[in-house]
């Protein structure tokens, strides 16, 4: 059963098209990887696919919702209760700790903040990430990238982006973070869909598509 | 959304950037103590001018007196000009003229002696005969303005005391001999003996005269200079102690048929080299001044409020606009729009609240503070005000609100300026 539906995506910059009318159905559960070279347009894609960037031509439906029939608030509501992030550049906010990060969205979301506590220090516990009070600007580039996938991954979200969420961590600790997203996605059933380069998370994946020219290429 | 909710989400939000505040809403809180200090002291101000200015010589009357200038029985160099009985019948012939209220000196030396905080007091005085044309309606329903001589064993002398005249007592003997000031209402009723004939530096060959007087009124009439007493009593006495004089009036108060006719009757006494005076001169003079003085008080405060709102409105919208790419963050992760324009909002208008609450208090207390020094470094001050400092709540707290709402506006209205830029601008380094 399909959690996101994109049909003839396309997108420009300045007259130049990064994507080129892509089609793209992501399964429940699944861990979709995709690859490509840099500059392809792999961020730009989940961009769209996290309904961050608007101005795109084609359709995208998330969970049922067609995201061109939805206004801000809307979009806003289906970002909250269906999609996490993980941005390339983590995207924290350095004068919090580890756990006011993950939880600041449902602290300005008006959510259950106890639960949501609760559930931060157990995903920044088995990512290891320390929960003192510690601010995000003291923590190592690897802890960082913890930090945000912890925080992708605190509203039990449908679909997990993630924009090569390994690319700070050594091998180890790369095996771990898919290790733990792996259970996680079993446990939840959450799809994610991730630009990934490495070899052992390729692996790892279901399917692994290529955005190539535009369009998604399906290599295995 | 409950309080503590609010709370965490401003408590996390605002790490860090505490120090990003401190300098828009010190302008914010500079900008609502100089408002209402400038406000508060300005209006004190005007109300001291206004006090030493106000007139109340009606539109339709002309104050007539002689060119040089007369206190009591001391009269100054008049270049011969003096206001006979001759002039006055001339003057009530003009067409234009309906009454003509004489006043007179009593041309003798005078004092007076009573109580004062339960001790002794003695002044020399100048009585003036006015007539009760001259006291009007208001006054006359409770005074009977009319004495002789003859009434001196069964009735008191009616006075009606010019308020100038008390000032001066204020300002200057009160003070310097540590005297009680006197308020217009603390006097009305005070009885006294004043003494016809004879003063501190003079006394006339005649017996003096003494009679039982009583402060019946005050009055700001500025065509009252000295101590009213009806006009027939002077007549008597002058005639009693200087038999041979001819009645000259210290002034002469037309009224004219009508407000438009004041003009034509002001040039005809000027013509006899007299002076006339109207309230539209004062009035005009009076405007000027404190018109003058208003404007460069509110050009002033406009000025500074101006500046200083600015400041913290620019920094105010400079901090949202440094902070593009966390508002980018919350909204990325699906935080509600609505949501994060309420809390911030909010956040602005508690903050500037506070300040301007702050900012107004401290204003208070240093117009409070200047008008205290003010007063009591000048005598002449405190004998015509209570206070330098007016606090007309209801324009404070208009303007803190213009101030408030402003300051929130702004900013709200450029939150959500940043709130439809697209996300992935505001996540853009």
């Amino acid at each position: 059963m399909s959690i996101i539906q994109a049909r003839e995506i396309s997108r420009s910059f300045e007259g130049m098209e990064v994507l080129s009318g892509l089609d793209l159905t992501v399964f429940k559960g699944e861990f979709l990887a995709i690859t490509g070279r840099s500059g392809v347009g792999k961020s730009t894609l989940l961009s769209i696919l996290g309904t961050h960037d608007r101005d795109f031509n084609g359709n995208l439906s998330i969970a049922g919702n067609d995201t061109r029939e939805l206004k801000s608030s809307e979009l806003a509501a289906l970002r909250r209760e269906h999609l996490g992030f993980v941005f390339q550049d983590f995207h924290l906010l350095p004068s919090l700790t580890a756990i006011e990060n993950v939880i600041l969205p449902v602290v300005f979301s008006g959510g259950n903040l106890e639960m949501a506590r609760s559930h931060a220090e157990d995903v920044l516990k088995m990512l290891s990430v320390r929960t003192d009070q510690t601010k995000t600007s003291l923590l190592s580039r690897g802890e960082r990238q913890r930090v945000a996938v912890a925080r992708g991954l605190v509203n039990r979200p449908s679909i997990l982006l993630a924009d090569e969420p390994s690319a700070s961590l050594d091998e180890e600790s790369e095996q771990i973070l898919f290790n733990l997203l792996d259970e996680t996605r079993k446990e939840q059933g959450f799809a994610v869909v991730a630009v990934v380069h490495s070899k052992g998370i390729l692996e790892r994946a279901d399917r692994i598509l290529e955005l190539k020219d535009g369009i998604l290429h399906e290599t295995i | 959304m409950k309080p503590s909710e609010i709370h965490l989400a401003l408590h996390l939000w605002n790490r860090g950037h505490w120090r990003d505040y401190i300098f828009s809403q010190g302008m914010l809180f500079t900008a609502s103590l100089l408002l209402i200090f400038f406000i508060s002291i300005g209006l004190g101000v005007q109300n001291v001018l206004d006090r030493f200015l106000s007139s109340d010589l009606p539109a339709e009357q002309v104050r007539v007196t002689p060119p040089g200038m007369q206190a009591g029985f001391f009269q100054t160099e008049t270049g011969g000009m003096e206001i006979t009985e001759d002039i006055k019948v001339s003057l009530e012939e003009l067409p234009l003229v309906a009454r003509v209220d004489p006043q007179i000196f009593a041309h003798m030396p005078a004092y007076l002696r009573g109580h004062l905080g339960g001790q002794p007091y003695y002044t020399d005085i100048t009585l003036e005969g006015v007539t009760s044309e001259f006291l009007g309606d208001s006054l006359l329903e409770s005074i009977d303005w009319s004495y002789s001589l003859e009434d001196s064993s069964r009735k008191l002398l009616p006075v009606v005391l010019s308020e100038n005249l008390l000032l001066l007592y204020n300002a200057g003997f009160a003070e310097s001999n540590n005297l009680l000031g006197l308020t217009p209402d603390g006097v009305i009723g005070m009885e006294c003996t004043v003494t016809l004939g004879r003063s501190s530096i003079a006394q006339l060959d005649h017996t003096p005269v003494t009679v039982r007087a009583r402060i019946e009124a005050t009055s700001r009439n500025m065509n009252l200079f000295a101590i009213g007493v009806p006009f027939e009593f002077v007549d008597q006495i002058n005639f009693l102690f200087l038999p041979e004089d001819t009645r000259r009036y210290s002034a002469l108060v037309i009224t004219a048929v009508s407000a438009e006719d004041v003009p034509s009757i002001v040039r005809e006494v000027e013509e006899t080299g007299l002076r006339a005076e109207t309230r539209r001169g004062i009035a005009q003079k009076a405007e000027i001044l404190v018109g003058a003085v208003t404007a460069a008080l509110s050009a002033l405060a406009a000025a500074i409020l101006l500046s200083a709102l600015s400041s913290a409105i620019h920094t105010l919208v400079n901090d949202l606009r440094n902070r593009r790419f966390a508002l980018g963050v919350l909204i990325a992760l699906g935080t509600p729009y609505d949501r994060l324009a309420m809390i911030f909002s909010f956040q602005i208008f508690f903050m500037s609240m506070v300040t301007t609450i702050l900012g107004a208090t401290l204003g208070c207390l240093l117009a409070w503070g200047a008008s205290s020094t003010l007063l009591s470094l000048s005598p002449t001050l405190r004998a015509a005000v209570d206070t330098l400092a007016v606090f007309p709540v209801g324009w404070l707290a208009a303007g803190l609100g213009v101030m408030l709402a402003a300051s929130t506006g702004i900013a709200y209205v450029f939150f959500r300026k940043i709130l439809s830029t697209p996300v992935t601008n505001l996540l853009r380094p």
